[in-house]
């Protein structure tokens, strides 16, 4: 089934200055699945999501929203889009509900459409109850969903979040993950960022890797650790600041070097074998060890394989 | 349209939610507008300068008050020391208990005028003087009205109405006098009004204006208005409107105060005072945005906006009536748009013009709205 992709971006690229924030990113959402975007602070996501929601224009590169071309007319894609950016976009002496109708209204609703709305979302937010509080009593979880209900008081199919768990308790992130997973269900697309690992294992269907503006892999979370193949992860503990692998007799012909940090290193066996002989292969390398472990590949391996780098970094 | 509209409202609802703004909207400007009203105001004393003789009238019968009423007319202020403890009169005059009786009986009858005890007596002194010859015209018109009455009824009894009717119609021979060549000067409330109006209203919408924009820029805001199916020159609009919804609160509560609090006449030019108010709130509203697409602190924000309001009213005639500043100037304060809306508030409240008369000072401010509102726009940053 080849359904027209909600969202689809192809080579986007923004500069600032020398930087290159956004290099050549092309992805796209499809109905009822949510796409991720992985990424550590300054990988490029949100830029990534400005441009893909016309906040910003690209140096070079398209984007199409339902299939027609975003700059063609950029009116008729953002009615189609809802938008929850990274910030607390609200008006904090207003109340939740006196929120969501305003931006029911900016959207374009009539009056009674946005309150009809702003009822529905309210309960679907668990917020009726404090519907009628300002913005500024409220938690941050409560702002963080209301923010989320702004975007989509008009019912877009496509929904852009951008990091919208970030500093939030973990109660009030399992509620709001909840609901985008609820929204799924109705056959809306999402675009979604975060440098959150779990949040893009339990959501996303499929995830985009991004790092320094390019994206670096993209697939299913099963696509994704397959990138890794069945290669054996260990890591051993011990002291390797002063340590250089390569020095080491034989290393590197049996083991790549996924990560090395001064008491911790990642590597991978570098062909299939026993795991109990490369096990006996590591406990033999000249420097004293605390610690080894075999482990399965997870997400934040393959981003450890293709950036070198944790994700928590 | 209806985003503009929404965006205007909402920004309103926001401001007015803040209990503060009040007294900044109105409290304080009001209470400039009393307290100022001083400074262009001249003494009591001064306000009624007719020179005060003591008058003890004893008279039994009406034909007394006639005359302190016809003292009055002639330019002198009848005190007593019970009323007036302040009024120092040098000189007195007595009206005998049987003044009405002798007159009525067609009989001589004297007015006592005497030196107060006490009071040092110059005999050059003007008001001295003055006060004997407006006396001795009093003395004379009353006679002339008694004769009036006789030429007029006969020998029928002289009643109170029928002299006061003659002393109440209108003179035969009248000097109209009026101003040649200069303004008179505003003074009080007349000062004071406008000149705090003018005033808090570029000093409000520049803080405000400035403000919201700037805190919608650091908030994301602004961004997010950005993302909805609006363009750019429809949230500039959006937020225009608001602040105009602002300017029209505050014209609204400054004019109803002036009105009844304050007992300035707006009502005979509303219209014209209202659309000059407008025009100079859509100057004041471009000149806040402006600030704040340019500033996106908000303390720089309100700092500049002070810095920009205050100088731009003195200079203006807000504090001061133009009218007692040298022409050159008066001619470099037309740079300020306030000058302009002084120009036109002044010509409608105080010197009785219309909207006839003060179009130019209106089209002045439109040029200066329409350039800070297309500044304004072109300056649009989120």
């Amino acid at each position: 089934m080849n359904a027209t992709p909600l969202l689809e971006t192809h080579r986007l690229s923004k500069r600032y200055g020398d930087l290159r924030a956004v290099d050549e990113v092309s992805f796209e959402v499809r109905p009822g699945e949510i796409y991720g975007l992985l990424g550590p602070n300054g990988a490029g996501k949100t830029t990534s999501i400005s441009l893909a929601c016309g906040l910003l224009k690209p140096d070079s590169g398209k984007i199409s929203v339902g299939g027609l071309d975003f700059w063609n007319n950029p009116k008729a894609a953002r009615r189609k889009m809802g938008v929850v950016p990274q910030e607390l976009a609200l008006y904090e002496e207003l109340s939740g509900r006196e929120n969501l109708e305003f931006w029911g209204r900016v959207a374009g609703l009539s009056s009674r459409d946005s309150k009809t709305r702003a009822t529905e979302l309210l309960e679907a937010l668990t917020l009726t109850e404090r519907a009628k509080d300002v913005v500024k009593k409220y938690s941050g979880g409560m702002k963080r969903r209301i923010n989320l209900g702004c975007a989509l008081m008009h019912r877009p199919s496509l929904i852009m979040l951008d990091e919208p768990t970030v500093g939030i308790d973990p109660q009030a992130r399992a509620n709001i993950l909840e609901f985008i997973k609820k929204m799924v269900e109705d056959g809306v697309g999402i675009l979604y960022t975060t440098h959150y690992l779990e949040e893009a294992e339990d959501l996303c269907d499929r995830i985009g890797i991004i790092d320094h503006g390019k994206i670096l892999a993209e697939g299913t979370l099963d696509e994704l650790r397959g990138q890794m193949g069945d290669e054996q992860l260990f890591v051993i503990e011990g002291g390797f600041a002063n340590q250089d692998p390569e020095q080491w007799p034989g290393f590197l012909d049996e083991f790549k070097v996924v990560q090395k940090k001064d008491k911790q290193m990642v590597v991978s066996a570098s062909q299939e074998g026993d795991p109990a002989d490369y096990l006996k292969k590591l406990l033999a390398v000249p420097v004293q060890l605390e610690n080894v472990t075999l482990k399965r590949p997870s997400l934040n391996d393959t981003f450890l394989k293709l950036t070198g780098r944790d994700l928590r970094e | 349209m209806k985003a503009i509209l929404t965006i205007g409202f909402y920004d309103l609802k926001v401001i007015l939610r803040d209990k503060s703004a009040y007294i900044w909207l109105f409290v304080v400007p009001l209470a400039f507008v009393y307290f100022t009203s001083f400074s262009s105001r001249p003494p009591r004393e001064a306000r009624d300068a007719r020179p005060p003789l003591q008058v003890e009238n004893l008279d039994e019968g009406f034909m007394g008050d006639l005359v302190i009423d016809i003292l009055g007319n002639q330019g002198v202020r009848a005190v007593t020391p019970e009323k007036n403890p302040n009024a120092n009169p040098k000189k007195g005059l007595r009206i005998p208990a049987d003044f009405s009786e002798r007159v009525l009986d067609k009989k001589e009858v004297k007015l006592v005028f005497f030196e107060i005890t006490g009071e040092e007596s110059n005999p050059n002194d003007l008001l001295v003087e003055l006060i004997e010859a407006n006396l001795l015209r009093t003395v004379i018109t009353f006679n002339g009205y008694l004769l009036e009455h006789a030429t007029n009824v006969g020998n029928r009894p002289i009643s109170e109405s029928a002299l006061r009717k003659l002393i109440g119609k209108e003179d035969p021979v009248a000097l109209d006098s009026s101003f040649a060549g200069r303004k008179p000067i505003p003074v009080g409330f007349n000062m004071s009004l406008p000149g705090i109006m003018v005033m808090y209203l570029l000093m409000n919408l520049l803080i405000f204006g400035g403000s919201s924009i700037a805190t919608a820029r650091r908030s994301g805001g602004l961004r997010r208005l950005s993302i909805q199916p609006v363009n750019a020159l429809q949230i500039v609009f959006g937020k225009l409107y608001g602040l105009m919804l602002l300017g029209v609160v505050q014209i609204s509560g400054y004019l109803l105060a002036g009105q009844f609090l304050f007992k300035v006449n707006v009502g005979d030019q509303l219209f014209a005072i209202a659309l000059t108010l407008l025009i100079f709130a859509w100057v004041s509203a471009s000149l806040g945005m402006l600030i704040g697409f340019l500033i996106k602190s908000d303390d720089k924000v309100v700092g500049l906006a002070i810095m920009i309001s205050l100088p731009l009213a003195a200079l203006g005639g807000c504090w001061w009536p133009m009218e007692v500043v040298p022409e050159t100037f008066r001619m470099i304060a037309h740079v300020s748009p306030c000058a302009w809306a002084m120009d036109s508030l002044h010509q409608l409240i105080t010197f009785g013009s219309g909207l006839q008369n003060v179009i130019l000072p209106l089209s002045v401010l439109a040029a200066y709205g329409l350039v800070t509102n297309i500044l304004a726009a072109k300056f649009f940053r989120i």
